[in-house]
């Protein structure tokens, strides 16, 4: 993997998903901090931890509150916040200042590489390329890491 | 009552300038159209001359209605923008033509097609206004009926659409939810599935979970284009492909293998979706586990195309061949040919010399 080993936080409530994400961070070398199931548990975590990227599922045991993490955690964190979520078209357009999002159901590989390639896109500050099939970035974001056509290659 | 008395005096010129003879006014007085004339010169505007109609229509008697505005005609409901429109055409000296609601002596109203002209002499100037009115309360009454009716149906054709509305709406709504609902429990059976291969050490159940895993990918792959383009209805497979393609090339990790795909836009409803997606995976598994055992590369062509009513995908490698390694996975087959009897595609496995060429063969329109 290029780049730096990153910290991960992982907001998600689907327990058995949560795990496996945990495994995948690890094995493309990043740095797994832990998993937060709720909104507050997530904002909590990431204001103690200070993830450097933070795997946010829009819907937590508490509601449809990820969007709200998200901006919390890139608002009051200074954390990058990508979302894993099923529901990719009711995502904000702004991204609620999340990086970009990974549809569900993602594949390993699909996971990995958009690891690897936002581990890069974040030490690197400029991409390495179209992102991999299956990561949308948020048009910000494609803009702010060099992409001149940000939704040309969206999963 | 001065206004009165003037205003007899007027009609009394009016009636001197033309003789008592004078066949134009005996028809005027006699007709049973209502017509007044007025004066302009005075304040006012005040009617100098009713006629017998007039007064039978209205229901006044002479002496209430010389010498005064035509207004007392007016009530509550009359439009006050018909109203408008007459005082603009007295004021600008121009005729007018409106439908009023007028109030006769008793209370009672009707339906006054006003007809209002100025009257010149011969320098060119206003001398009287002429007015007749045509009692239409009876199509007015049908016309308002009709309107009304009109307007009750746009109501309900509006309410109507309105229900359809919402009932589109939370079908809408519904069929996001079931979507979100069918994509992370697939997400949750590819997890099951990893976590369990991390746990066990026989290779051969490992294999068997990456055979699973490998399929739970091909149908999540479905469905995460299914709900992306507008037409829910419709698959493209070259899309689908090229997806496959991708994850399983990454996942393989096989430098040494080069893939070339030539792939046609094809749409083929979504309801053949998954098993194509499973068949079309098996076949590139097999390709890529069979055909090109570690250390030994090449190139798997993958094509797409209409083809004299069928859809042909083609499945090419230049690996080892058929029989020439291992048997091709059972299992694998098994599921080839029973989708493929699903979908009434015909298979055809031939040798590419080297290597292995698989055509499946899908009727655009249902059977062979």
């Amino acid at each position: 993997m290029s780049g730096k080993a990153l910290d991960v936080l992982i907001v998600e409530d689907e327990m058995l998903l949560a795990i496996e994400l945990e495994y995948l961070v690890e094995e493309v070398g990043c740095h797994a901090l832990g998993c937060a199931m709720s909104a507050d548990e997530a904002v909590d975590l990431a204001a103690r931890l200070r993830p450097d990227l933070a795997l946010i599922d829009v819907h937590l045991s508490d509601g449809p509150t990820g969007i709200d993490v998200a901006r919390r955690i890139h608002e009051d964190c200074g954390g990058t916040a990508l979302f894993m979520t099923a529901n990719v078209k009711r995502l904000p357009e702004d991204f609620a200042g999340a990086c970009g999002v990974i549809g569900k159901p993602y594949s390993e590989h699909g996971v990995k590489t958009a690891l690897a390639y936002l581990a890069c896109c974040l030490t690197e500050g400029r991409a390495p390329g179209l992102p991999p099939v299956g990561l949308t970035l948020a048009p910000r974001y494609a803009q702010l890491w060099g992409l001149d056509q940000p939704l040309s290659k969206s999963a | 009552m001065n206004d009165y008395e003037e205003s007899r005096r007027a009609g009394a010129r009016l009636a001197a300038e033309h003789n008592i003879d004078d066949p134009f006014a005996a028809a005027i007085r006699a007709t049973r159209m209502a017509m007044i004339v007025t004066d302009p010169s005075q304040a006012e505007n005040p009617i100098i001359f009713a006629n017998d109609a007039f007064l039978r229509l209205t229901g006044y008697g002479r002496d209430e209605v010389i010498g005064r505005n035509c207004r007392f005609l007016q009530g509550p409901n009359t439009d006050p923008k018909a109203i408008e429109t007459l005082r603009a055409a007295v004021a600008a000296g121009e005729d007018a033509s409106v439908d009023l609601l007028n109030y006769r002596k008793d209370g009672s109203t009707f339906w006054n097609a006003l007809y209002l002209s100025p009257v010149r002499n011969d320098a060119g100037d206003i001398v009287y206004f002429f007015g007749s009115q045509l009692d239409v309360s009876d199509r007015k009454v049908v016309e308002l009926r009709a309107r009304d009716r009109s307007d009750d149906l746009r109501h309900e054709v509006e309410a109507r659409t309105r229900e359809l509305t919402q009932a589109l709406e939370q079908k809408t709504v519904l069929l996001h939810e079931v979507d979100h609902r069918v994509k992370n429990n697939l997400q949750l059976i590819s997890s099951l599935l990893l976590l369990q291969n991390r746990r066990v050490a026989d290779p051969n159940v490992k294999a068997s979970l990456k055979g699973m895993l490998g399929r739970v990918n091909a149908i999540a792959t479905v469905h995460r284009r299914l709900f992306q383009s507008e037409d829910v209805e419709r698959f493209d497979v070259s899309a689908f492909i090229r997806d496959l393609v991708a994850d399983l090339m990454g996942s393989i990790q096989r430098d040494d293998i080069e893939m070339q795909l030539d792939l046609e836009r094809v749409d083929i409803p979504a309801a053949k979706a998954a098993p194509l997606a499973l068949v079309v995976n098996e076949l590139l598994t097999n390709a890529l586990r069979h055909g090109f055992p570690e250390g030994r590369g090449g190139r798997i062509f993958v094509g797409v195309r209409r083809e004299n009513g069928d859809f042909r995908i083609e499945i090419t490698d230049d690996g080892v061949g058929i029989g020439k390694t291992s048997p091709v996975s059972g299992f694998g087959l098994t599921i080839v040919q029973l989708l493929c009897q699903q979908l009434k595609a015909r298979g055809e496995t031939t040798d590419a010399e080297p290597g292995t060429r698989v055509v499946v063969l899908l009727p655009v329109n249902g059977a062979h």
